[in-house]
């Protein structure tokens, strides 16, 4: 995990205080992280946008009311808000809402495209593209535990615990997962140059 | 007795979830198998490129929450100084 110069913990116990620049800190700090969790779970950017902001309404209430456990860890709770919200949203609804995507402009804002070529600017966001269709179609408890272990950084015990499930079954969805992305990965490449992509 | 290790263990290896013991039985045990290593190496590549995939949500949503906490009405705040 990333490392900063003010911890979340000190942060938060600032922003307890009435100093909205340490909420601020945190908000930027931890909105990508956030956002893509939900977006991977909704698969709809504008469901996404929504329940990003919920999440951290929830979060603002919480910590404005006294109601925020100091000794735990940010991120990990405010991580599990978004989840459990997007997942609620999911079964309201009782359906997958199709994929939206946007123009490439603005997904890729988070990476540094300054030195590479259009060409390879192209082939990398069609790559990151495919990645997220991929993930999106991976089976529920497979996608389930592959977000909650690598965007939600919960350890396989965590998600053991959190899912109901032994860790071995954990570790076994984890392994299809990625054995699935990488069966995806190795279909869909070759129309393109082959270097650039995964075996 | 030297400890057989399994894909699973590849796993808790890749998200740093083993004991400085195991990282090199498993780095030993990777260098003999070669399917092991190829599934390792696979893995790693996506873990990468997950990192990537990270999305960032447009400013409005996030100027909507800093919004939302500095107009947070005073009579809903908890006495700190209690």
């Amino acid at each position: 995990m990333q490392k900063f110069q003010v911890s979340d913990s000190e942060l938060v116990s600032l922003y307890i205080r009435g100093d909205e620049k340490a909420f601020e800190k945190l908000v930027l700090r931890h909105k990508s992280r956030i956002y893509t969790t939900i977006y991977l779970i909704v698969k709809d950017q504008y469901v996404a946008e929504d329940l990003m902001q919920d999440t951290f309404i929830k979060a603002v209430d919480t910590i404005k009311q006294g109601r925020y456990n100091e000794e735990g860890k940010f991120l990990p709770w405010i991580v599990r808000i978004a989840h459990n919200l997007a997942i609620d949203y999911f079964r309201r609804d009782k359906r997958y809402p199709s994929v939206v995507f946007e123009d490439g402009s603005s997904v890729f804002n988070t990476l540094d495209f300054s030195e590479d070529s259009v060409e390879s600017i192209q082939i990398r966001q069609e790559t990151h593209e495919q990645l997220r269709e991929m993930i999106q179609r991976l089976p529920e408890v497979q996608r389930q535990v592959l977000i909650m272990r690598h965007y939600e950084e919960m350890s396989f015990q965590e998600i053991a615990d959190a899912t109901g499930v032994s860790i071995n079954t954990a570790l076994g969805r984890m392994r299809y997962a990625l054995i699935n992305l990488r069966k995806q990965f190795s279909q869909r490449t070759p129309q393109y140059d082959k270097n650039v992509y995964l075996r | 007795m030297t400890k057989t290790f399994t894909y699973d263990d590849v796993v808790r290896y890749l998200y740093a979830e083993t004991s400085p013991q195991e990282n090199n039985e498993i780095v030993e045990a990777l260098t003999s198998d070669s399917d092991m290593l190829a599934f390792y190496l696979d893995a790693l590549e996506l873990q990468t490129q997950m990192d990537r995939i990270v999305r960032t949500p447009p400013s409005r949503v996030t100027d909507n929450v800093l919004r939302y906490s500095r107009q947070y009405p005073s009579s809903q705040t908890a006495d700190l100084s209690i």
